[in-house]
């Protein structure tokens, strides 16, 4: 049965690692778009990076991205830890009321946001009227409601399989709650933690519709220069190297997520 | 602990207001009578009566129904067998493999979808209907693989030789023991597989083309072109309630049915 799994890594291959190399190609050369022709090596765009606008993008990027899987994570661990200790048989209502949200168009949730973060709102018929547009908290307040459920599920996964008999041994031999807690459940449970933070970081840290959105339009992140790049100045070249710097982050991530968990049986 | 106690109700409070105060506003603004989104004057159902007036928006609707469905059903049926053959490998080689398989998943989609839009483009293929659909099941088969694959290392590999001792062919045994034996991961591989797709905006937004859009990617020109229609919103309100309600009735009777049983 071995063979049904040859045409997928070909497949794989084909669309994840020829796409790279592809961006490798035009990282370092003038073509226009996709089109080869009379294009030379150059690496002129590179020059380009340091420019202050990308500059600032970059900084955008991780502050914004940090501050939201730090709040996610503060959030996020202690539900899933609540949820996995649970013995309510009402249990499995309440991870699917986790999920529910998700079913709600992404960019109408964070449109719903963008609505009352305007001076001008339906709060205004409650006495409320704020000014969040363009605001760190206005973007962080959005990606954390967009990314919460993806930090609560890899941790939950992983504290639902323990073994209870582990936090059992260790009350036994005289640790107290707290001690149980820092000593056995959090380090059993740091690959949740380390996959959760991955993928509400990546996500964050390349969105563009969130801070297009709730920025106002006048804070970029990455992924705002990568879509700008791409579908607006068709600069493909310089597209591509900002493509290839975040890929180079995403396999460290994966590295890092190989090493605690091999099969990828918390990114569920 | 007393800080547990404390902490706990703030904590959960807390995360319902991210998680469900924007889909409360959303279900506010499709009842609102005004289309302008910062004043409510009245209470009507227009905007649910628009959903299918709205010719353009139900156009992208409808699209983004075919290509989740075609593409579920590919990518379950393509991700179950690749699944089954990632098994049977060494782990050497299920984890090379699967660390291919767990890109996409890890990779945000600004990336995945350039990547997608440079091969398309390389190949020559007219981006539309086609492309989105390709990118759609592109994405979603690891997360089949990724739900069949545990489910499979729980199984007695003695079942799959007992079924070819007793005359099967290797085909026939996979398709008569094994995947009846893993039915329920492979609904929930389908089912997760759906979901990334009928709500997919960024990857189709990058490998679609020639006006062939889908309800995300209407919204978002919608909203550039600042002629957002609040029948988005009722759409969004009545598939959440259709959903949620087909859930409860679901639970219901499958608890009936375990009193009854």
């Amino acid at each position: 049965m071995k063979k049904y799994s040859t045409p997928y890594l070909i497949w794989m291959i084909a669309l994840v690692l020829i796409p790279i190399l592809f961006m490798m190609i035009l990282s370092v050369t003038n073509t226009k778009g996709v089109n080869f022709e009379g294009a030379t090596f150059d690496v002129s765009q590179w020059s380009k990076l340091t420019q202050s606008i990308y500059l600032t993008a970059l900084w955008n990027s991780l502050r914004l991205s940090t501050y939201t899987s730090i709040i996610s994570l503060i959030i996020g661990y202690p539900v899933a830890y609540w949820l996995s200790q649970s013995e309510s048989k009402f249990k499995s209502l309440w991870l699917l009321m986790i999920i529910v949200p998700t079913w709600s168009n992404m960019l109408l949730r964070i449109i719903a946001w963008e609505t009352l973060f305007y001076p001008r709102s339906i709060l205004n018929s409650v006495g409320i009227s704020l000014d969040l547009i363009g605001s760190d908290l206005a973007i962080v307040i959005g990606m954390v409601s967009i990314y919460l459920p993806f930090m609560i599920f890899p941790i939950y996964a992983v504290l639902d399989k323990m073994d209870p008999s582990y936090a059992e041994a260790a009350s036994d031999l005289g640790a107290s709650p707290f001690h149980i807690f820092t000593r056995v459940t959090l380090p059993l449970s740091l690959s949740g933690i380390v996959s959760g933070v991955i993928m509400t970081f990546l996500p964050s840290a390349t969105a563009f519709a969130i801070p297009q959105r709730l920025g106002g339009g006048n804070v970029l992140l990455i992924g705002n220069i990568i879509e700008s790049l791409f579908k607006r100045t068709f600069d493909y070249n310089l597209g591509s190297l900002f493509s290839l710097a975040v890929i180079v982050v995403i396999f460290l991530g994966m590295r890092v997520l190989s090493k605690v968990d091999a099969e990828g049986e918390t990114l569920l | 602990m007393n800080l547990e106690r404390v902490a706990r109700p703030i904590i959960y409070s807390l995360t319902a207001f991210l998680l469900y105060f924007p889909v409360l506003i959303i279900g506010i603004l499709s009842f609102n009578a005004s289309s302008r989104n910062f004043e409510i004057t009245g209470f009507t159902l227009n905007w649910f009566v628009e959903i299918v007036q709205d010719r353009s928006l139900f156009e992208a609707i409808q699209r983004t129904w075919m290509v989740a469905v075609i593409s579920t059903v590919f990518a379950t049926i393509v991700g179950t067998f690749v699944a089954i053959g990632i098994h049977d490998l060494t782990t050497t080689q299920r984890r090379r493999i699967l660390f291919l398989n767990n890109i996409p998943i890890v990779n945000p989609d600004v990336v995945t979808g350039i990547s997608l839009m440079l091969i398309f483009s390389l190949i020559g293929l007219p981006f539309g209907f086609i492309t989105m659909l390709l990118a759609h099941i592109f994405f979603s088969i690891p997360y089949v693989v990724l739900t069949v694959l545990p489910k499979l290392k729980l199984l007695d590999p003695n079942l799959y030789d007992a079924a070819v001792d007793l005359g099967c062919s290797p085909f026939q045994a996979v398709q008569k023991v094994i995947i009846p034996a893993i039915a329920s991961a492979i609904i929930a591989g389908g089912l997760i597989a759906f979901t990334m797709s009928i709500d997919d905006f960024v990857i189709s937004y990058f490998t679609t083309g020639s006006g062939f859009t889908n309800f995300s990617n209407w919204i978002y020109s919608r909203l550039s072109r600042r002629s957002f229609s609040p029948a988005a919103y009722a759409y969004n309100t009545l598939v959440t309630t259709v959903t949620l309600g087909g859930l409860l009735i679901y639970n219901l009777q499958s608890q009936r049915k375990q009193k009854r049983g």
